[in-house]
C-alpha cells in the first residue's frame, strides 16, 4: 500500500485478494502475453481472459471492428484456441505472473459451458470464472442465455455444481429486467456479477448499403456506453449483495471512481486497452491520486458512495 | 522493441492526394520494412488509432504517407511542423528480405508506402529491385513518382493511360516478372492483391510462395489482443490470423485467397 502514498488500494472480493480494484476486461487484453510487452501486468488487480470455448473457434468473417462516435463496434465471434491449448499455454503463464485470473467461459451449449468451467476449475490455478452469457456476436449460446432467465439460472447452477472456484456472471445491457435477472443469478449460485458486456449495435455503409461488420451486427463498447454501464451497476448494486465488477467504457480513473461510487467493488478497463496498452496502470495511479487528494484511505470507502449520499472526505 | 512515442512532426510534403508526415524519432525506433505505426488521430470521438506503414526512416526521422480515407486520416493529413503525434510502434511482421533471384515490388496507390521503405533498404544493402506502381492517373500523387524514380527503378502504370504503362500495376508487374522471376512484394487494395495472387498462381505452381503481401485491414488494438483485423489463412482451414501481429506481411501461400475474395 505504501507504493501509493499511504492509500490502501487493496480489495478482497469472493475471497480473492486484489492489490488494487482495476482489472482488464475480457476480450481486450488477450491472455496477457501480448500486453506484457507493454506493461508489467503483475501490477494489475486482475486479468479477465479472452473467452475460452471447448473447441477452437475461428471467429467471425471480417470486417470485425468499426469505429463509431466515442465507441467501437466489434463482432469478433469468440475467436480463441480452445480449452486444451488455453490450459496448456495461457493459464499457466498467467498464473506464473501472480495476478488473479478470471477465466471468461463461453459456449455454444450449456454442456460446453459446464465442461470448460469444470476443467478450468480442476486446473487449480484460476482465481474465478466469468460466465459469458452476454456475447452478442455468436448465434448460439452467448446472449441467448441473457434472454431467458430460467435457462441462465439452470446454467449457473450447473456450472456451480461442477466447480470449486467463485463464479461471476457477466450481464448484458440487453436484459429486460436487469435487477430481477441479477438477483436470479445470485439465487442460482453466482458468487459475483460483472457488467456490462457490449450493447448489441449496428452500422451501415450507406454508399454500398452494406453493414460495416462481416457479422452484420456487433457490440458497442467504449465511452459511448459508459453512462449506460454506470446506471446499470447502480441498479444491480441495489439488488444484490455479492461483489460487482463494473465495466463499460471506462476511459480513465474518473470513470473508474464513478463506477465504484455507484456500487462496483472493482472495475475492469476494456476498450481503452486498444487505444493505450498501458492504460490500466494509469487508472490505478489515478485512483490512488484521487484518494490521496480527497483523504480516502481504503477503496471500500468509495464503494456505493453515490447512494450513501456523501461527497466529502471520509470521516 | 515497440513502444509508445510522442513524436514531433518536423516536416510535411504534399504529394497530390497524399501527404508525407516526417517525424522526429529516437534512435531506438528501428522499424523493419513492412512494419507499421499505430497513430492516434485526434479527439472528436475518434477513439481508435489508425495504422500506417513506415514510409521512410532517415537520420533521426521517420515518416508515413497519409491519404485521406475518412475522418481520422483527414485529421492526420492536416498535421504539420509544430504538431505532435502519439504513436505505437514499430508494430507487426515486416517483409522477409532474404530472397533468391530478382525482386519486384508491386504497389497500388498509397500501397507504395511500405514498398518505398523496402526499396530503400534493399538498395542500401546493395540489392537491386524493380518497382511497379499503379495509380488512377499520373498526377494523382503529385511529384512523388519523380522523387522515387531518383531513388530506384520505378515504373508507373496508370489506369487512364496518362503516364507509364496504360493499365494496372498487376499487368505491368506480370510483364516485368518474366525478367526477374524472383521474390514479389506487394501492397495495395485487396482487389489488386487478389488479381496479383491469381496471376502468379497461373504462372507457376510455386508462384504464391514467392509472393509477400502487406494487407490493409481495419484494426483496433494493433498489438494482437482484440483479434479485430482478421485475415483468412490457408492453415488450418477456416482460420484467421491477425493482420497487426501475425502480419501485416504474409507470404502468398499462407493466405486463403478464396476467402479473401469473398470479403470484397
Amino acid at each position: 500500500m505504501d507504493a501509493h502514498g499511504g492509500v490502501d488500494l487493496r480489495v478482497e472480493i469472493s475471497g480473492i485478494s486484489l492489490q488494487n480494484p482495476v482489472l482488464a476486461c475480457s476480450g481486450t487484453f488477450g491472455n496477457g502475453r501480448e500486453m506484457s510487452a507493454w506493461m508489467d501486468i503483475r501490477r494489475l488487480g486482475g486479468v479477465m481472459t479472452k473467452a475460452v470455448t471447448l473447441d477452437p473457434c475461428a471467429g467471425n468473417p471480417p470486417p470485425r471492428v468499426w469505429e463509431t462516435p466515442s465507441g467501437m463496434l466489434n463482432a469478433i465471434g469468440l475467436e480463441n484456441k480452445g480449452l486444451e491449448r488455453f490450459l496448456e499455454e495461457d493459464l499457466p503463464w498467467l498464473h506464473d505472473m501472480g495476478v488473479p485470473v478470471w477465466v471468461n467461459v463461453a459456449g455454444f451449449t450449456a454442456a460446453e459451458y459446464v465442461e470448460v468451467a469444470r476443467e478450468v476449475s480442476r486446473a487449480k490455478i484460476a482465481s474465478a470464472l466469468e460466465l459469458n452469457i452476454s456475447c452478442p456476436n455468436v448465434k448460439k449460446g452467448g446472449l441467448h442465455f441473457s434472454a431467458d432467465e430460467s435457462e441462465a439460472e439452470r446454467l449457473v447452477s450447473a456450472v456451480k455444481g461442477a466447480v470449486d472456484i467463485p463464479v461471476y456472471v457477466k450481464l448484458s445491457p440487453r436484459t429486460g429486467d436487469l435487477r430481477g435477472f441479477a438477483g436470479a443469478m445470485v439465487r442460482a449460485g453466482a458468487d459475483g456479477i460483472s457488467l456490462i458486456n457490449t450493447m448489441p449495435a449496428m452500422a451501415v455503409d450507406v454508399e454500398t448499403a452494406r453493414p460495416r461488420l462481416g457479422n452484420l451486427t456487433g457490440g458497442l463498447s467504449g465511452p459511448a456506453i459508459h453512462p449506460v454501464a454506470v446506471q446499470m451497476v447502480w441498479e444491480v448494486a441495489q439488488e444484490v449483495d455479492v461483489p460487482i465488477i463494473g465495466m463499460g467504457g471506462i476511459w480513465g480513473w474518473r470513470d473508474a471512481v464513478e463506477m465504484l461510487m455507484v456500487g462496483a467493488d472493482a472495475v475492469a478497463v476494456g476498450t481503452l486497452n486498444f487505444t493505450d496498452p498501458t492504460a490500466t496502470l494509469g487508472v490505478v495511479e489515478g485512483i490512488a491520486a484521487f484518494m490521496r487528494r480527497k483523504g480516502y484511505r481504503r477503496v471500500g470507502e468509495l464503494v456505493d458512495l453515490a447512494r450513501r449520499g456523501r461527497s466529502g472526505a471520509a470521516g | 522493441m515497440p513502444a509508445r512515442y510522442l513524436v514531433a512532426v518536423v516536416g510535411r510534403r504534399d504529394y497530390g492526394c497524399a501527404s508525407e508526415l516526417v517525424c522526429e524519432v529516437p534512435d531506438d525506433f528501428r522499424p523493419h520494412p513492412g512494419q507499421f505505426v499505430h497513430v492516434a488521430c485526434g479527439g472528436d470521438g475518434r477513439i481508435l488509432r489508425r495504422p500506417f506503414s513506415v514510409f521512410d526512416r532517415g537520420e533521426g526521422t521517420a515518416s508515413i504517407l497519409v491519404r485521406e480515407a475518412g475522418e481520422g486520416s483527414s485529421w492526420l493529413k492536416r498535421r504539420g511542423p509544430g504538431d505532435r503525434l502519439d504513436i505505437l510502434g514499430p508494430l507487426g511482421r515486416g517483409f522477409d528480405l532474404c530472397a533468391e533471384g530478382g525482386r519486384l515490388l508491386v504497389a497500388g496507390g498509397a500501397g507504395i508506402a511500405p514498398l518505398r521503405f523496402l526499396a530503400k533498404r534493399l538498395l542500401e544493402e546493395g540489392e537491386t529491385c524493380l518497382v511497379a506502381w499503379g495509380m488512377g492517373e499520373a498526377a494523382e500523387y503529385g511529384v512523388l513518382p519523380d522523387v522515387l524514380k531518383k531513388e530506384a527503378d520505378v515504373r508507373l502504370a496508370c489506369l487512364d493511360g496518362s503516364g507509364g504503362h496504360a493499365g494496372s500495376a498487376v499487368d505491368l508487374a506480370m510483364q516485368l516478372d518474366r525478367e526477374s522471376a524472383g521474390q514479389v512484394y506487394a501492397c495495395g487494395p485487396r482487389e489488386m492483391l487478389l488479381s496479383l495472387a491469381a496471376r502468379m498462381e497461373e504462372v507457376d505452381r510455386e508462384g504464391l510462395a514467392r509472393l509477400q503481401v502487406s494487407v490493409e485491414e481495419r484494426m483496433a488494438c494493433g498489438v494482437g489482443v482484440c483479434r479485430g483485423c482478421a485475415v483468412p489463412v490457408a492453415e488450418p482451414p477456416g482460420a484467421y490470423r491477425a493482420a497487426c501481429s501475425d502480419g501485416p506481411v504474409f507470404r502468398g501461400d499462407e493466405l486463403d485467397w478464396m476467402r479473401m475474395a469473398a470479403l470484397t
